[in-house]
């Protein structure tokens, strides 16, 4: 990492340069960059434009009894009130929560593992990465979760597969004490997408650290634990976060698996999941508005718990 | 796909890390419960005698083999009314509901549109759907009174059946034939007579085949079976009307049959469709289910044509009848629509017009209109006549009355699911899932 040059470092020196050498009219490189940074975001301020509008509508209907059909009524808390008797949303949060302590580090473990392998420089990594990278483009798709349905079905492969050993393997799908594990399965399934950048990150790493630690005599676990994971925990920082508040907020997987109940006996009943019953199936939208306020609450402080305990773990080499 | 990993890139900063992340979750939560609110007011109407172009918005849920003989019925209207352009959607009853839901919150409703029984109410009770009694176009001449008395909500007619209908227990007829075991009396059979066949089923067949199987937490089965004791799941003034006892004996009657071997054992149900062909009967798992009749023509062809249609059991023996004419299946007009005369004229077509069910045929039950319904059984396919006349034959019966779930009946269901897996796991005891349900269900329907 140290080979590369950070943007603040060269930006300093060249103004002058800039001005000195002419290019009129282009503004300093650091200038130029801002622009084009504002120029990559313009169309996230366009859809901030239609985002922020209904950011205001659900936070005033979470303060409301709204059953979609009529006007709203004004009820203060009596929303969030409720929320502390609310067994199915307790449920909804252990389902959810089981599905990202589960899915999110075995996912991060899956995706770092073959980042790993990948990175030895083998043959056909265009193609390896590809073959990996294809199941994260697919995996929050109806097809996949509909095929997942049937893999683990009573008569899926998986229970096939099974048979050949003499097990008799239970209804995957239909079992609540197995349901959640399809689908977590199915998260772990789709660790391309960290992976990819896994494979970035470890690309970075100059190799004459490594180099300089085998003349030392650093075996390879060591040089793994002293170099590589070091210099890598930005990346896993990263990944760590994004897969975290993606996580929270799964809703297909559950609502497909489940046919839009989180069955069987409330197994699959993700938060987000819950959030639409509520909305859209018992009418209750304002209840439903403020389910989703809570949801913002509770990513947002594992997100900064996330960056508190960072301070502690990630190394940056700069 | 692959994004270039260059080794010369710039590596992450912390600061440039945090201006990366901070923002880019928090985004996603709060998106999906954006709604408009949809003021219920006057909607200024089309004059129903008018020539001038309108498009009418006509949507309900089935297969494809629903949605032709629907559009060969549009098309003779079409042919009539050559001002009126109408657009159709279908869908699976499942996502149709969804979908439903979110078209009324937008403002965006279907002009006539199907709406599930136990939904009726969720959308009438809130001014979603049009009186139909006050529009005029509506032809209401031909419907009797017990037809129409169940959607009869608060005088408010709010809708009309889509077709008559009532659940059957089909039986495969060719399996008992193989075991040599007698075909019930489907008007004298009990729930008794029922274990003691599939029992026999399954001991004869060495378990390759299950004697029976159904739905625990389908209500159309647990409104007959709560009938026969006596009770109503829900009663005329909206009220949760069956007794945890009551609850009980149905999770109980089937655990029974489950571990004296003819119920099929837990974790057998995992279906992906509702599909006749795809069904557990048409696969030669088990040799009897409980279905609504309107469904017996794609059963017995995906049968091979050779099931028994046979009433529920217990009809001659409970306290009370349990069977009733349940629709599942009605047709509503908006009071958001701009054109009611014209949907109120679409829906008198649908509902009274030989020809329309000439070319629809009994795919959503029978004409609720009896004139209609002893014209078109001769024009009937020998199953739709067989299911045609189940349901007429009961409809000449004195049967207890049905009434429209009340608000609140999906979540009400919803925990009739839940406590049903529960049960059929054995992870809680019948007792405990008939005093959860009760309760859950007086609590919403205290609200």
């Amino acid at each position: 990492m140290s080979t590369s040059v950070a943007p603040s470092a060269t930006a300093a020196p060249t103004p002058a340069a800039a001005r000195g050498s002419g290019a009129p009219g282009r503004g300093t490189p650091r200038r130029r960059n801002e622009k084009a940074a504002y120029l990559f975001l313009l169309p996230w301020f366009v859809g901030l434009l239609f985002t922020l509008i209904p950011f205001g509508a659900s936070l005033y209907l979470a303060f409301t009894d709204y059953n979609l059909i009529n006007n709203p009524n004004w009820i203060g808390f009596e929303n969030f009130q409720e929320m502390l008797t609310d067994e199915d949303l307790l449920q909804a949060l252990k389902v959810t929560g089981i599905y990202t302590f589960v899915g999110v580090p075995l996912s991060l473990l899956a995706a770092l593992g073959v980042a790993l392998a990948l990175n030895k420089g083998i043959k056909g990594l265009r193609y390896y990465r590809a073959v990996y990278y294809l199941p994260s483009l697919l995996g929050g798709s109806v097809a996949i979760v509909m095929l997942w349905r049937y893999i683990f079905g009573n008569e899926g492969i998986v229970n096939a597969v099974l048979g050949v050993f003499g097990i008799d393997g239970p209804s995957w799908v239909s079992d609540p004490q197995y349901a959640l594990s399809v689908l977590i399965s199915l998260h772990v399934w789709t660790f391309g997408s960290p992976m990819v950048i896994f494979l970035a990150g470890l690309r970075q790493i100059p190799i004459m650290y490594y180099e300089a630690a085998s003349i030392d005599g650093a075996s390879r676990w060591r040089q793994f634990v002293s170099i590589t994971m070091p210099l890598l925990s930005p990346i896993l920082f990263f990944n760590l976060v994004l897969a975290l508040i993606g996580s929270l907020q799964t809703f297909t997987q559950g609502y497909i698996l489940s046919g839009g109940t989180g069955g069987p006996s409330g197994s699959t009943l993700f938060y987000n999941l819950y959030l639409y019953i509520e909305g859209f199936q018992r009418f209750d939208m304002g209840y439903a508005s403020a389910l989703a306020w809570l949801l913002l609450v509770i990513v947002a402080m594992f997100t900064a718990a996330n960056f508190l305990m960072s301070r502690f773990w990630v190394f940056y080499d700069n | 796909m692959s994004a270039r990993l260059s080794p010369k890139s710039t590596p992450l900063t912390r600061r440039g890390f945090n201006h990366l992340v901070v923002g880019a979750g928090a985004a996603g939560a709060v998106g999906l419960t954006a709604a408009c609110a949809v003021e219920p007011e006057e909607v200024v109407q089309e004059p129903a005698d008018s020539d001038e172009p309108i498009e009418l918005n006509f949507v309900w849920w089935g297969d494809a083999g629903r949605a032709e003989v629907t559009e060969a019925a549009l098309d003779l209207y079409r042919a009539d009314h050559p001002n009126v352009t109408i657009t159709t959607e279908y869908q699976d009853s499942g996502p149709y509901k969804d979908k439903l839901a979110t078209r009324i919150a937008a403002g965006d409703a279907p002009d006539l549109m199907a709406i599930r029984r136990d939904q009726l109410r969720e959308y009438g009770d809130r001014g979603a759907l049009a009186d139909l009694r006050t529009l005029d176009a509506m032809d209401l001449a031909g419907l009797s009174d017990p037809v129409l008395a169940p959607w009869d909500v608060n005088s408010q007619l709010i809708g009309v059946p889509a077709g008559l209908n009532t659940i059957g227990f089909i039986i495969q007829t060719t399996v008992l034939e193989e075991h040599g075991i007698d075909l019930p009396d489907g008007d004298t059979w009990t729930w008794d007579d029922l274990a003691t066949m599939a029992n026999a089923i399954t001991a004869a067949s060495g378990g390759s085949i299950y004697g029976t199987c159904y739905e625990m937490a389908t209500v159309a089965n647990l409104y007959v079976w709560v009938r026969q004791q006596g009770e109503d799941l829900y009663t005329e003034d909206g009220r949760f009307g069956a007794s945890e006892a009551t609850i009980q004996s149905w999770f109980d009657f089937a655990d029974e049959m489950r571990t004296t071997g003819g119920f099929p054992p837990a974790g057998f149900f995992d279906a992906t469709t509702s599909a006749a062909e795809a069904s557990y009967i048409a696969q030669g798992r088990v040799a009897s289910q409980i279905i609504p009749t309107n469904n017996f023509k794609s059963y017995n062809e995906a049968c091979g044509g050779t099931l028994a249609l046979l009433r529920i059991p217990g009809e001659s023996t409970a306290t009370r009848r349990g069977q009733s004419i349940d629709c599942p299946h009605l047709w509503s007009i908006s009071s958001q629509s701009a054109h009611q005369a014209q949907a109120a004229e679409l829906l008198s077509f649908l509902t009274n017009e030989l020809s329309a069910w000439e070319a629809m045929g009994t795919t959503r039950g029978v004409p609720p209109n009896s004139e209609v319904a002893e014209g078109l059984v001769p024009n009937l396919e020998e199953d739709d006549v067989t299911a045609t006349e189940y349901i007429l034959g009961l409809q000449a019966e004195d049967l207890p009355p049905a009434f429209a779930d009340p608000v609140g009946a999906t979540e009400i269901q919803s925990k009739l699911a839940d406590v049903a897996v529960e049960v059929e796991f054995a992870r809680i005891t019948s007792a405990d899932a008939a005093a959860q349900l009760v309760a859950t269900a007086n609590d919403v329907l205290a609200d």
